[in-house]
């Protein structure tokens, strides 16, 4: 693909970041270190945990999933200058609804799932639409709304679980789907589902929207040149609405597959930090929906290789944490140094 | 002779490419010595090598009569050398105090001593004549006031000799001219100052000496006095340049764009264009004088729909278009070119077809049902750069590698070519090459002739002379009086653009001051209903 203008470019954006992980590790290093244990041993682990056997590598995949769709959400809103924080709260919503059609209806398979999705797309979408009609209308930071927006949904799904759908029992989850509503796995051996071709195909024809298509070019123009877009014609605030409200219905759809191919229930707390490794991965890749693909994959690898770390290690799980805030730091500081040397002069922070 | 500075057989290259060669440069203590040049011409980077930011290749550099190395601006700075960027580097959120001592700031007991900052401020302030208020944060300020800062920080630097780089390009007419007068006090003063610019006119108003490069060598060096500025032309760009009026046959088209009463507020909200009307036929250009800043950019805003009016009538056609969407009033037959040309004309960092793209991404053959043709884009693209001579290696360059002038090709190129048969061109060549200027005006004559009407907003007067069929002036909002082109009276317009009224006579044996004579009848307080329009 020649998304790129410069190949020059490109090259210095991949050999900068590579440059980024590479101290990263270095310093993650440093303090696996400071806990006595070995990092050649953590590393070690880490892969093994990650990619050792066929069923690890679908674990890692497994992790990688819901990742990948929260970092296509992002992506979607960065490319038209929109900064969508809220996604883990479109997962949430997004996850809780497609349970609640998994559950509360009877429906023959295939229509079963196709519901269940399609009102997880909306869930995340309506979550969304209200910090996005603030931000077009009266120009509210959308970082802002949507990360508080974030808090009200994970609790809000929470007080539905636990007071409205609660299964009989201990547990704070909702009554299990059923199968007709179930994602199908792809291996035997691993609750690994269709959900990650779901994920690569929506990356890949996001790729191709922004690339091939007019109203991708409009997208693009909003987030890279908003006066120029609105000079050519370019409803700047319709785009702006529409681009927020499709991240947050692939936030909700994230939900949605989550619970369908993986835990076939609601429960508090369901998806840890995905919409936020979501973001952090589509950042990392700069934005583009196919180098999201293997960010997510990392942030995957280092999630599914954690669990291993417990077992065999004296390294806490948390460790990971610090590794991957490592390399968040090193890698923003090299996209910061060149955006630095980009606008040699040039005065674009007004506050 | 006592010599401010002094270099001799600068050379510098990157890469393949020789930016100065052999550069002698000669600068009297006491004088304003202006380097001039079309962009590209090695100017900046000469300066820049001056200032310690580049190291030259070759070449010797003295200041002051000592021999010495400048290998960081550190050492430029304390040889009493200060430089004014042409893209100022002030921090917003910050007072002007703060600014002008950022980096040096005045401690007491190891905290900043804010009140001696801004105490020094003002006496710099009144020292200099540069009016500023010390403890106002910059963010709200004037491009003119945000200069005197930069002025203001390099002379608390304690410099003697300062280097300006393009200082007007950001500025209106009267805050050049104030400029002009500053710089003038600190030659009086016994400073030095270094000049750079590409535009003639004050070139030959301020300078003492003048040297041109071209093409990274010094082409003459000489006092002003001695040039004329069409031989300044001819040393600049290398070839005899005209600035004549253009030739033309009579305009005999229909109203093709027709303004009625048209009201508009600006981004304070205060009433701006207060009812201008006007006509341009088929075939005619029409030209608006005036001061940046009175009306002209909330005028064309309107037009194309980027600014709500508060009230009139614009018909393109004999339809009415006001208060229509940008993208209806392009589809009706409206093309713009946009006086803000890096925010508004272009996206810098998207590639040439991509920026050609804008306006007709869904239409055919750049698209088929939404889906984009990049191929053709591209080819047609590469047609443009073509037919209108763009320097740029091909359509998949970045906007921002080509020449301020080139990039001006770019948006005309794509509004001439949009299907539109009214154009609306702001500051046509603000900014651009003569070389270019030259091409540009060719280009808008070749549209007049084949029927376009075009109206022609520009603050340069030589400009509306050898284009304009006829030229309205504008002042505050208002539309002061129409001049023939052909007949210009560069007097007349001058008064006009003043803010005086054409109808109101002057005496001219009291010799008073004819706006401030005339300023006061010609404009009453707007009436009530405006303001609640």
């Amino acid at each position: 693909m020649k998304t790129l203008p410069l190949p020059s470019g490109l090259l210095r954006t991949l050999a900068g970041q590579a440059l980024a992980f590479v101290i990263a590790l270095a310093l993650g290093a440093v303090i696996i270190l400071m806990i006595d244990e070995s990092p050649v041993a953590v590393f070690m682990t880490l892969m093994r945990g990650a990619f050792g056997d066929a069923e690890k590598i679908a674990g890692t995949l497994l992790q990688t999933t819901p990742i990948l769709i929260c970092g296509i959400a992002a992506c979607i809103g960065l490319r038209g200058g929109m900064f969508n924080v809220g996604i883990e709260g479109q997962l949430f919503l997004g996850g809780f609804a497609a349970a609640w059609v998994g559950f509360a209806f009877s429906l023959p398979p295939v229509l079963h799932v196709l519901v269940a999705m399609l009102l997880a797309v909306v869930a995340g979408a309506a979550w969304v639409a209200i910090p996005a009609f603030f931000r077009v209308r009266f120009g509210t930071n959308e970082v802002v709304s949507t990360i508080l927006a974030n808090y009200i949904a994970t609790l809000l799904t929470s007080y539905f679980t636990i007071f409205l759908f609660k299964r009989p029992g201990g547990w704070s989850e909702t009554p299990p789907i059923l199968e007709s509503a179930y994602l199908p796995e792809l291996f035997s051996f691993s609750r690994l589902n269709i959900g990650l071709l779901i994920g690569i195909a929506l990356a890949i024809a996001t790729a191709l929207f922004f690339r091939w298509t007019a109203k991708g070019y409009a997208v693009t123009m909003v987030g890279s040149a908003p006066k120029f877009a609105e000079y050519g014609g370019i409803n700047v605030r319709k785009v702006g609405f529409g681009v927020l409200l499709v991240s947050g219905a692939v936030g909700g759809l994230a939900g949605g597959v989550e619970t369908l191919g993986v835990h076939h229930r609601f429960m508090e707390g369901f998806a840890p930090g995905f919409g936020f490794d979501g973001v952090i991965a589509a950042l990392l890749a700069n934005g583009s929906p196919i180098g999201t693909i293997f960010t997510a994959l990392f942030f995957g690898a280092l999630r599914a290789g954690s669990l291993l770390l417990e077992v065999d290690t004296t390294a806490s799980r948390e460790i990971i944490t610090v590794i991957q805030a490592l390399i968040i730091l090193a890698v923003s500081a090299d996209l910061l140094m060149r955006r630095r040397g980009d606008r040699t002069g040039e005065r674009r922070w007004k506050f | 002779m006592d010599l401010a500075v002094d270099l001799q057989g600068i050379t510098k290259r990157f890469g393949a490419f020789t930016a100065n060669s052999g550069i002698d440069l000669a600068v009297r203590r006491g004088e304003i010595h202006a380097i001039i040049g079309e962009n590209g011409a090695g100017k900046t980077t000469l300066m820049n090598i001056l200032f310690g930011l580049l190291q030259p290749d070759e070449g010797r550099i003295a200041l002051n009569g000592k021999a010495m190395v400048i290998d960081s601006p550190a050492v430029a700075i304390a040889e009493g050398l200060g430089m004014v960027h042409q893209h100022f580097k002030l921090v917003p959120s910050l007072t002007v105090a703060d600014n002008i001592f950022l980096g040096m700031e005045i401690r007491r007991n190891g905290l900043i001593d804010r009140a001696a900052q801004i105490e020094r401020t003002r006496v710099l302030s009144q020292k200099f004549g540069l009016r500023v208020d010390p403890s106002e944060r910059v963010a709200g300020l004037s491009v003119g006031i945000e200069q005197r800062i930069e002025i203001l920080k390099v002379l608390a630097r304690d410099a003697r000799t300062i280097i300006l780089d393009e200082p007007t390009a950001v500025l209106t007419p009267q805050e050049s001219r104030d400029l002009f007068a500053t710089l003038r006090s600190f030659v009086d003063d016994g400073m030095t100052v270094i000049f750079i610019s590409h535009h003639l006119e004050e070139v030959m108003e301020v300078s003492d000496t003048v040297t041109v490069l071209r093409d990274g060598k010094v082409v003459a060096t000489r006092p002003k006095t001695s040039l004329s500025k069409r031989e300044l032309v001819r040393l600049m760009v290398g070839r005899d340049v005209s600035f004549d009026r253009r030739p033309r046959g009579p305009v005999d088209g229909k109203a093709a764009l027709e303004i009625a009463d048209l009201w508009a507020r600006d981004d304070r909200r205060l009433p701006m264009l207060k009812s201008a009307s006007l006509t341009v036929r088929s075939g005619e250009i029409l030209g608006i004088a005036g001061v940046a800043g009175n009306g002209q950019t909330e005028l064309a805003e309107v037009l194309s729909g980027l600014r709500p009016p508060s009230h009139g009538s614009v018909r393109l056609h004999g339809q009415e278009v006001l208060g229509l969407a940008p993208a209806q009033i392009r589809a009706r037959g409206l093309a713009h070119v946009p006086g803000d040309r890096m925010v508004r004309g272009v996206d810098r960092n998207a590639s040439l077809s991509a920026n050609m793209l804008m306006g007709r991404q869904d239409k055919a053959p750049f698209s088929h049902r939404g889906i984009l043709s990049w191929a053709t884009a591209h080819a047609e693209m590469r047609a443009l750069i073509k037919r209108f001579d763009i320097r740029a290696r091909g359509p998949k360059d970045p906007a921002r590698s080509l020449s301020g002038g080139n990039i001006q090709k770019v948006v005309l190129a794509r509004e001439f070519t949009a299907g539109g048969d009214v154009l609306l061109i702001d500051q046509p060549t603000r900014g651009v090459d003569i070389g270019a200027q030259e091409a540009i005006h060719d280009e808008i004559m070749r549209q007049r002739d084949q029927g376009r009407a075009i109206l022609l907003i520009s603050t340069q007067l030589d400009e509306l002379a050898a284009l304009a069929d006829r030229i309205l002036v504008m002042f505050d909002g208002r539309i002061m009086g129409e001049v023939d082109g052909e007949a210009m009276d560069e007097e007349a317009i001058g008064l006009m653009m003043a803010g005086v009224d054409p109808a109101t006579p002057v005496d001219p044996s009291t010799g008073i001051d004819p706006i401030g004579a005339a300023a006061a009848p010609a404009f009453p307080r707007p009436p009530a209903s405006e303001e609640v329009r």
